[in-house]
């Protein structure tokens, strides 16, 4: 099962291909900013891949900042229901990976794919700037 | 699905600004992209404008593939009427405008009109907004949009000029994201609105008529992608990678001018050589899955700090053999200098080469250059001259008009020399040895251009698609071919697919992803005959503009047999040129003068742009 998705900015092509395809799987539309990652270009020939750990590299601070329950963590992956989230962005503040955001009144973030275990966004990184970490 | 319904107007003279929704009609006859471009170039311009005037139209359509997840098929179109070609203008990049102008809400974006004071247009989920932009008129392509994301948002994609398009270069282009688009001088016609940038950011949602089977063709069409041998010569090298096989195996790349079709001093050149040494990673436009852009970085000597996305299969002609320049150090500077000042390299090689050939022949002199030893070979002057051209300076001043203007302005026998097709310097396929390329040129509504037909791999390699037993020396039957290709390719530029996705997707490979993505099926056949429309339509401009038979004609240089090589004694005759052209208008159904008759347009359905 799938711990998290490790980067590797340096092989990061700027496609943001793993955007439409995350908001595409999770959202029935093709959106990045209802994606659960976020490819930023910070220059010439720099990327860098925004997409949350699920632990590895923090302390879970958006569960804690959620003041509503929204956040959840269930077989080690932490993931929002939006059914309860409300909006109020406590999480994107409190994250230290900035891995979560706000769009139209809601937070996202990556959930590893829990549809189906099979993360999107690596199946189209041709070139291996993402990969599976079990 | 995966249109967005609208067009926005703007008028820079008035500062007023109007949406318009798109007719579900029009989406039918000409899809996305090229033909929504095709269709309000027609439908707006007369052919009379002056191409540096107000009533010029600046008009950006992004392919209706963009944002619908499908692999290597986010490219997006730029239309106006070409300052160097005085005709049918257009460029496609990849660059993220297309994708970030579809959330905004729209299919194309039309702007005329001038502002009076340099402006950048913003638009932000909508809500148009004309700003001055005083502060960033001067400063490079890279510097402009820095600034502008600092200033309004990192979210936003911007499209903007440097130095080149304000300074009315003629063959000045448009960048964004290090991605460059508009080659005929459409950053000019930015420039000659005092348009410095576009800043757009859109967050609306692009929808697709069936989620889950876009998806799995996505993946599906990502696996055929990625094992394909295209994405192995592509991600490894880049789109010089056959820089070699086209020398040595067709000795068709011109160098020196297109004095030779084999450059010797190659060796640094080739991306075999350049790429493990200099290339950091891959780079890519929006949406795909084989990058064959290449992040170059010099790290030390001459040109230290030198950073771009290149160096591309035509700018090692343009800089580096045509100009006889065996340095790739200077050519990527070049290159990166033609980025920032937004200068299409094709064109600027093209016009370097030109002078350094009129300087060996005493065309031109140590006086004319300012006390540059312009000479082919001289990679500093390369460097140098490209700086003077941004900035009209000395030399620069004659070489920005393009070779053909160029060569009036200089007179003393330089039209010789002078290598362009109605004003267009071409890219790096010398057709005296590729005849089906050498129609191509001559027909392309662009001016010499080898994407408008595509059909360089079909004729270097023999086959192609429906294609087989092409022969490159043959200028027999290659009406048809080039007809067939151009409506071929005009459809990959509605769709915004990418032409470096070779054989993968053809045609009939978009039957279903249509389907899938906006809800209808079109079939080989349906999209060819759009694809017919659309040619049509850029050519009836150009008749419009006053195209005539005889300015479809290649230069001086293509009666020269190429002295060496694989292709050694090729050229094009003056009988082999008529034939095919006529060959070609026959095929398209024109007249033997090249006017489309009324029948044809009425059998297209687009009888209501006829103007005789």
């Amino acid at each position: 099962m799938a711990k998290y998705i490790k980067i590797y900015p340096e092989r990061c092509t700027g496609c943001r291909e793993c955007e439409q395809v995350c908001s595409l799987f999770h959202w029935k539309v093709v959106n990045p900013y209802r994606a659960g990652i976020r490819i930023e270009r910070k220059g010439v020939v720099e990327h860098f891949q925004y997409i949350c750990n699920h632990g590895v590299n923090c302390n879970f601070e958006c569960m804690e900042a959620c003041k509503f329950g929204a956040i959840k963590k269930e077989n080690g992956i932490v993931f929002i229901d939006h059914n309860t989230c409300t909006g109020c962005g406590a999480c994107t503040r409190a994250c230290p990976n900035q891995a979560v955001w706000l769009f139209d009144g809601k937070a996202y973030k990556c959930d590893l794919c829990m549809e189906d275990g099979n993360p999107k966004c690596v199946e189209v990184c041709s070139q291996k700037a993402l990969e599976v970490v079990e | 699905m995966s249109v967005m319904g609208k067009v926005l107007f703007v008028d820079l003279s008035n500062k007023k600004t109007k949406e318009e929704k798109i007719e579900r009609e029009i989406y039918r006859k000409f899809l996305a992209g090229d033909g929504l471009g095709a269709y309000y170039m027609n439908k707006l311009l007369d052919g009379k404008e002056d191409p540096f005037g107000p009533s010029n139209v600046l008009i950006v359509a992004p392919g209706l593939l963009v944002g619908s997840s499908i692999p290597t098929c986010g490219k997006t179109v730029f239309f106006a009427k070409s300052p160097l070609t005085e005709g049918w203008g257009e460029g496609v990049f990849g660059g993220s405008f297309g994708l970030a102008l579809k959330q905004a809400g729209y299919d194309a974006l039309i702007i005329r009109g001038k502002s009076r004071e340099p402006s950048y247009l913003l638009i932000d989920d909508g809500s148009p907004e004309i700003k001055s932009a005083e502060h960033l008129w001067g400063k490079s392509t890279r510097e402009t949009a820095d600034i502008l994301k600092k200033e309004e948002g990192k979210d936003f994609s911007i499209a903007c000029i440097g130095l080149g398009g304000e300074n009315l270069v003629r063959y000045a282009i448009i960048d964004c994201d290090d991605r460059q688009a508009g080659r005929g001088g459409l950053g000019a016609v930015m420039g000659s609105k005092r348009l410095k940038a576009i800043a757009v950011r859109g967050t609306k949602d692009i929808e697709v008529a069936d989620p889950e089977e876009v998806l799995r063709l996505t993946m599906e069409w990502y696996k055929k992608l990625v094992e394909s041998q295209a994405y192995r010569d592509d991600t490894l090298y880049g789109t010089g990678e056959f820089l070699e096989w086209m020398n040595r195996e067709r000795g068709t790349f011109p160098t020196r001018n297109w004095r030779e079709g084999v450059f010797k001093e190659r060796k640094e050149i080739d991306p075999y050589y350049w790429v493990p040494r200099y290339s950091m990673k891959n780079l890519a436009c929006i949406q795909c899955v084989k990058p064959c852009g290449k992040a170059f970085v010099i790290k030390g000597g001459k040109y230290k700090g030198t950073k771009l996305d290149g160096v591309e299969y035509e700018t090692l002609f343009a800089l580096g053999g045509n100009c006889g320049n065996p340095s790739i150090e200077a050519v990527a500077k070049a290159n990166e200098l033609c980025d920032l000042y937004g200068l299409d390299t094709i064109s600027t090689g093209g016009c370097i080469g030109f002078a350094m050939d009129l300087y060996e022949n005493g065309i031109l002199t140590k006086k004319d250059t300012g006390g540059i030893e312009l000479k082919f070979g001289n990679s500093e002057a390369v460097v140098k001259l490209v700086e003077m051209i941004a900035k009209r300076e000395g030399i620069g001043d004659i070489l920005a008009e393009g070779v053909k203007r160029a060569a009036e302005i200089i007179g003393k026998g330089a039209e010789r020399y002078a290598v362009h097709v109605r004003g267009m310097e071409p890219p790096a396929y010398d057709v005296r040895g590729i005849k089906g390329m050498a129609l191509a040129f001559m027909t392309s509504p662009r001016g010499a251009c080898h994407l408008r037909s595509g059909a360089y791999a079909l004729e270097l390699t023999g086959k192609f698609w429906k294609y087989e037993g092409v022969d490159r020396l043959s200028s027999k039957n290659k009406g048809k071919e080039i007809a067939d290709m151009e409506n071929f390719m005009a459809v990959y530029d509605c769709l915004g697919a990418c032409k470096f996705s070779r054989s993968l997707f053809l045609i009939d490979g978009f039957s279903d992803i249509l389907e899938a993505v906006i809800g209808e099926r079109y079939t080989e056949n349906d999209l060819l005959k759009i694809g017919e429309r659309i040619c049509n339509l850029k050519h009836l401009f150009n008749v419009k503009c006053g195209w005539k038979k005889k300015d479809a004609k290649l230069p001086p240089k293509m009666r020269i047999p190429i002295p060496e090589g694989a292709s050694k004694g090729s050229f094009v005759s003056e009988q082999e040129e008529k034939e095919m052209l006529l060959d070609y208008f026959k095929a398209r159904g024109w007249e033997e003068d090249g006017k489309i008759p009324r029948e044809k347009l009425e059998e297209l359905g687009i009888a209501e742009f006829f103007d005789r």
